[in-house]
């Protein structure tokens, strides 16, 4: 597969662009379209490269999210600091869940994941002392660099976007690498896999373990962002919304998840003019691309490229 | 003990919508391969149907049911034309991000058409009650439990009876080998879909009377049906009612004598113990057979 790295160049550099004429509520959305796109690029490892359908990664942001704000909230922890064990504890967590649930295949491991997420909610909104229930947890404090806080929209923007380049690289250099390989053979052929001497259990934990680490920065950056996390804020319909993203976007690349986590965070914003039950036309508009562009958007850029309509100047054919 | 009658028989009750809900999702299922994220959406505008016909335009009781489920099998029509049909060939995670969409969509019609305030939908036998043993029953939660064992009852003759009800199980076996006996396949997955939608109606108007009807009411009930359908077995039926009494049965008493705040993780929890122990189910289907 062609690497999507320049593309991915091309996105980061327009939001770059994009700061510095946006109105705030468009840095709101750019931001909140980064944090999504971090957490897509990380479901990808699982979904994309592993095969692995899991409904449950919002949970894994939640994780993320609610171990910085309870770190930071109640033992006083600077964010950066809390940021480390919301993100290693949640890839231990994954891998631990992982052992036992990615025997599962198909529809039975999105069930088990879906009942995770669910589950996960239910403590989030129940266990009133440490999350503090559905009231969520306020005033987790934001973060700084330098003594520059990442307050307004536009710095945090820049941060959001320099931590998304720097976690897509690290994506592409593991699409390209031996695990990498081995997490895709085990999507395509999990029997063939084991008979080249993959160890196809250590692979798929790995993957879903990857997607947590992922998730769980999109946690971080959401409670820092945000600095208030509730239970509805990681519900299992935003695990479906991260898996639409990716597979709107299309292809199973880190493009593809960029691309399909912004346009499914402003889609619905788009569609606030028809008032309200405006998720009624987001629904119908999802259904479209699933039907018409299985491939996603990725798919029809690359179909746009490889056919170049009859006329067209032939040395274009020759460059592509 | 008077209390325990009770809250038996209230569990029973939400345990045969819940079955009813799971019963329409496993057949489709069964017969299509389609895990439809939006059955909970079918027994919300079950609700909705009854809220239609009965509310809003006052139609006398035995009319305005069947009326309800007259829609309720035009929607399975559509829904087979309209989202099944294109959707049919795509993979198992299209299919569920696309019935994901159709139900995000179908929950915020029913948002703009009938308005976020839950409506009351009376049952034929409201506030009657019956006493057992000191203990003090609705007669609909009595009434609930019948009805849902009639209609599986002939759902049982349907499937197994009748010429109709076995070229859909010969469908659901092997569609090649239905087609070539010369089964028209086609029209037998429309009834599926249709078969479906009626029984989701039914459990919306039958669970009408016990919640409010509310346009966010899906979501939950599908969430019970997929546990009870793992807890039961995929694509099993008998698994389907197992599940759906025990998961209605584990919310009433657990929430009672348990915890009202964590009910519903009684319910997931065994859900995940099932699927990690014994993911084929009590009834289920052998798991080597499916992808």
């Amino acid at each position: 597969m062609r690497s999507s790295l320049p593309l991915v160049a091309v996105l980061l550099l327009a939001g770059f662009v994009l700061s510095f004429t946006a109105s705030e509520y468009t840095l709101r959305l750019l931001n909140m379209a980064v944090i999504a796109s971090v957490a897509v690029v990380g479901l990808n490892f699982a979904f994309g490269y592993a095969g692995l359908i899991s409904l449950g990664h919002a949970a894994f942001v939640g994780l993320g999210a609610y171990t910085l704000a309870i770190l930071t909230t109640q033992a006083g922890w600077s964010p950066w600091l809390a940021a480390i064990p919301a993100i290693l504890g949640t890839g231990l967590v994954a891998a631990a869940l992982g052992y036992p649930l990615l025997r599962l295949k198909g529809h039975y491991l999105a069930l088990a994941t879906l009942g995770l997420n669910v589950s996960f909610s239910i403590v989030a909104a129940n266990w009133i002392e440490v999350t503090g229930g559905t009231n969520g947890i306020a005033r987790i404090p934001g973060l700084s660099i330098l003594g520059h806080d990442l307050k307004d929209e536009r710095s945090f923007l820049w941060f959001g976007l320099a931590v998304l380049a720097v976690l897509s690289v690290l994506a592409l250099a593991i699409h390209g690498s031996r695990i990498g390989r081995a997490m895709m053979a085990v999507r395509d052929d999990e029997t063939a896999a084991a008979m080249t001497g993959i160890n196809v259990t250590g692979v798929s934990v790995s993957a879903f373990a990857l997607s947590a680490i992922y998730a769980a920065v999109a946690g971080c950056l959401f409670a820092t962002h945000v600095h208030f996390v509730s239970p509805d804020d990681f519900s299992y319909a935003h695990s479906i919304t991260h898996l639409a993203m990716l597979i709107v976007g299309g292809e199973a690349t880190v493009a593809g998840a960029i691309i399909g986590a912004t346009l499914l965070t402003f889609l619905p914003e788009w569609f606030r003019i028809f008032g309200d039950g405006y998720l009624a036309f987001f629904g119908l508009m999802m259904l479209a691309i699933l039907v018409f562009l299985p491939t996603g958007i990725m798919g029809l850029l690359r179909r746009w490229r490889r056919a170049p309509r009859p006329g067209t100047a032939p040395h274009g054919a020759a460059r592509s | 003990m008077a209390d325990l009658i009770q809250l038996v028989t209230n569990g029973l009750a939400l345990g045969s919508v819940y079955a009813l809900a799971a019963i329409g999702f496993v057949i489709v299922y069964s017969a299509t391969g389609v895990v439809n994220f939006a059955a909970g959406q079918f027994v919300m505008l079950g609700t909705f149907a009854g809220v239609t016909t009965l509310v809003t335009l006052g139609l006398p009781m035995p009319v305005g049911y069947a009326g309800a489920v007259a829609l309720m099998a035009l929607f399975g029509l559509l829904f087979y034309a309209a989202v099944y049909l294109p959707l049919s060939r795509s993979p198992v995670v299209t299919i569920i991000i696309g019935t994901v969409a159709i139900g995000i969509t179908l929950q915020n019609a029913a948002l703009l058409t009938f308005g976020s305030w839950p409506v009351r939908l009376t049952s034929p036998v409201e506030d009657m009650i019956v006493e057992v043993a000191g203990a003090v029953i609705p007669l609909h939660a009595i009434a609930v439990v019948v009805a849902t064992a009639v209609l599986i009852g002939l759902l049982w003759l349907l499937l197994n009876k009748t010429a109709l009800g076995i070229a859909m199980r010969a469908v659901a076996q092997d569609v090649r080998a239905a087609k070539l006996m010369g089964l028209r396949v086609n029209v037998l997955l429309a009834f599926t879909w249709v078969l479906a939608a009626v029984l989701a109606g039914i459990a919306g108007l039958m669970l009408g009377p016990m919640w409010f009807a509310d346009v966010n009411m899906g979501d939950p009930i599908a969430l019970k049906a997929f546990a009870a359908t793992i807890i039961g077995g995929f694509g099993s039926l008998p698994g389907a009612i197992a599940g759906g009494l025990f998961v209605g049965l584990a919310e009433v008493l657990g929430a009672s004598y348990i915890s009202s705040a964590y009910k519903d993780l009684i319910a997931f929890g065994a859900m995940i113990l099932f699927l990690l122990v014994r993911p084929q189910g009590v009834f289920g289907e052998r798991i080597q057979d499916r992808g």
